[in-house]
């Protein structure tokens, strides 16, 4: 329990607020205009790395999931629990801003891609997960089941990409790949830029959320302590 | 989760057969949900019906069509009986008995899969040939391929649903969460099916679908194991 409270979560909080300004710069100024999409594109530099955290946080869920089940700490389980909502955040994030390129770009708001259905997918098993949470009679109970849903979704989300990728597949899609390969300079370093930034905004929610949970279950396990004298 | 020291139980095949066995006794004295099953799928061909019309069939072909409302009709009714096998047996407490059996939780899994995989296919045998006959296509003509594809699929659905119903069972819920957690996690299976179930109704070789009945044995196999190793945590009280 007190493995929570040596997180370095201001350290974390404040490289992000010092860094955020400098990633919106770099999206909206730095960057250089894309010739064909103009300044709809910039949505990218946001877009891609959100995409890369949620799939991040399934990985950070699946792990926490199989420590939970296999030590029984109570740790694993906020771990797995912060991973699943500011996941589901990041997808939602990937799966707004996705569209309203799309419709710009593509000229449709929905394509049934493989990237777009395993997302859409993945935020329909991580929002299915934190039900069963809501559902569940006792803290033990939700962690336990949760983690065993974790380990099924995390399980789940390379299998349904690669069916969709074979099932769309046969039909070609023309428009979207192979559009990070040929970015301009400028633009790499901008999104990558944006990457470390989103990463960090990442791993400091986890880490607040973390300690939020942590310091929950403490003040829980103070007032039943005083409940019982 | 056997104390030390506990007598060993029968081994994991007895086990598994022997949950599975009264499971689908119990079912066969009552036919409770087979017959909710059985009247709910007859339901949902009815309701396509009503959506895509016959001459709509016609024109598509029957392998545009079928596949999708079949495995709906499978994968729906499948779900009705899913959460059946667990409410039946919250309704008298009997998961305490069962979980007091010396059988490894595994067992007790498989078990339970077996007989909803059992119960799943009894009624695919009724609505195949009801869907022909609905749907105005010759099921005869492609009744090998279709038996092995149909079979094949199965086996994932009742494998995420046998372990979805158990959570759902667990927190109280019923039909409504199963199909929240089964059909996101079980999209694989059911594009797969379709693929499958379309290739065998255009009359095309199996081989050339063989790709998806990999994909679909890999995910059984996988999610087998899966469900093995974590049903004992969702069970755990």
């Amino acid at each position: 329990m007190k493995a929570a409270g040596r997180l370095p979560c201001p350290a974390l909080l404040l490289a992000t607020a010092a860094l955020m300004p400098a990633a919106l710069w770099m999206a909206f100024v730095y960057a250089p205009e894309e010739k064909v999409m103009g300044p709809v594109q910039r949505i990218f530099y946001f877009h891609v790395p959100s995409a890369a955290v949620t799939f991040a946080s399934v990985l950070v869920l699946a792990v926490a999931s199989v420590a939970h089940l296999t030590t029984r700490r109570r740790i694993w389980d906020h771990v797995a629990l912060a991973a699943t909502e500011i996941g589901l955040v990041f997808c939602t994030i990937v799966l707004v801003t996705g569209p309203i390129w799309a419709k710009s770009a593509w000229g449709a708001w929905w394509t049934w891609e493989a990237r777009l259905t395993t997302t859409l997918v993945l935020w329909l098993l991580l929002a299915a997960i934190l039900m069963v949470r809501g559902y569940a009679e006792s803290r033990e109970q939700a962690a336990r089941l949760a983690a065993v849903l974790g380990i099924v979704a995390a399980l789940d989300v390379p299998i349904v990409y690669k069916a969709v990728d074979w099932w769309r597949g046969q039909h070609p899609v023309v428009f979207g790949r192979g559009r990070e390969a040929a970015l301009a300079p400028g633009m790499l370093v901008a999104f990558l830029f944006c990457l470390v930034v989103f990463f960090l905004l990442y791993a400091s929610l986890l880490c607040l959320r973390v300690r939020l949970l942590d310091l929950r279950e403490r003040a829980r396990d103070l007032s039943d302590l005083l409940g019982e004298r | 989760m056997r104390a030390p020291g506990a007598p060993a139980g029968p081994g994991f095949l007895r086990g598994a057969l022997a949950v599975a066995a009264k499971d689908l006794r119990l079912e066969w004295r009552t036919l409770e949900a087979l017959s909710a099953m059985a009247l709910f799928s007859l339901i949902v061909l009815v309701v396509f019906n009503f959506a895509f019309d016959l001459s709509t069939v016609r024109r598509l072909g029957a392998a545009r069509l079928v596949p999708g409302v079949l495995w709906i009709t499978f994968s729906f009714s499948g779900i009705v009986g899913f959460a059946r096998s667990f409410q039946i047996e919250r309704r008298r407490d009997s998961l305490t008995a069962l979980l007091l059996a010396p059988v490894d939780r595994g067992a007790l899994f498989a078990g339970k899969a077996l007989a909803n995989l059992a119960a799943l296919l009894a009624l695919e045998a009724l609505v195949l040939p009801l869907s022909a006959v609905f749907f105005d296509y010759d099921l005869l003509a492609v009744l090998g391929p279709m038996l092995l594809v149909v079979g094949l699929h199965t086996i994932g659905l009742a494998e995420l649903g046998t372990l979805f119903a158990a959570v759902a069972a667990r927190v109280g819920r019923g039909e409504a969460l199963l199909a929240t957690l089964l059909f996101p996690a079980a999209s694989p299976v059911l594009i797969a099916a379709v693929r499958c179930t379309s290739a065998v109704l255009d009359g095309s070789d199996l081989a050339s679908a063989s790709r998806w009945m990999l994909v679909t044995a890999g995910f059984d196999g996988l999610f087998f194991f899966v469900a093995l190793l974590t049903f004992e945590h969702v069970l755990e009280d």
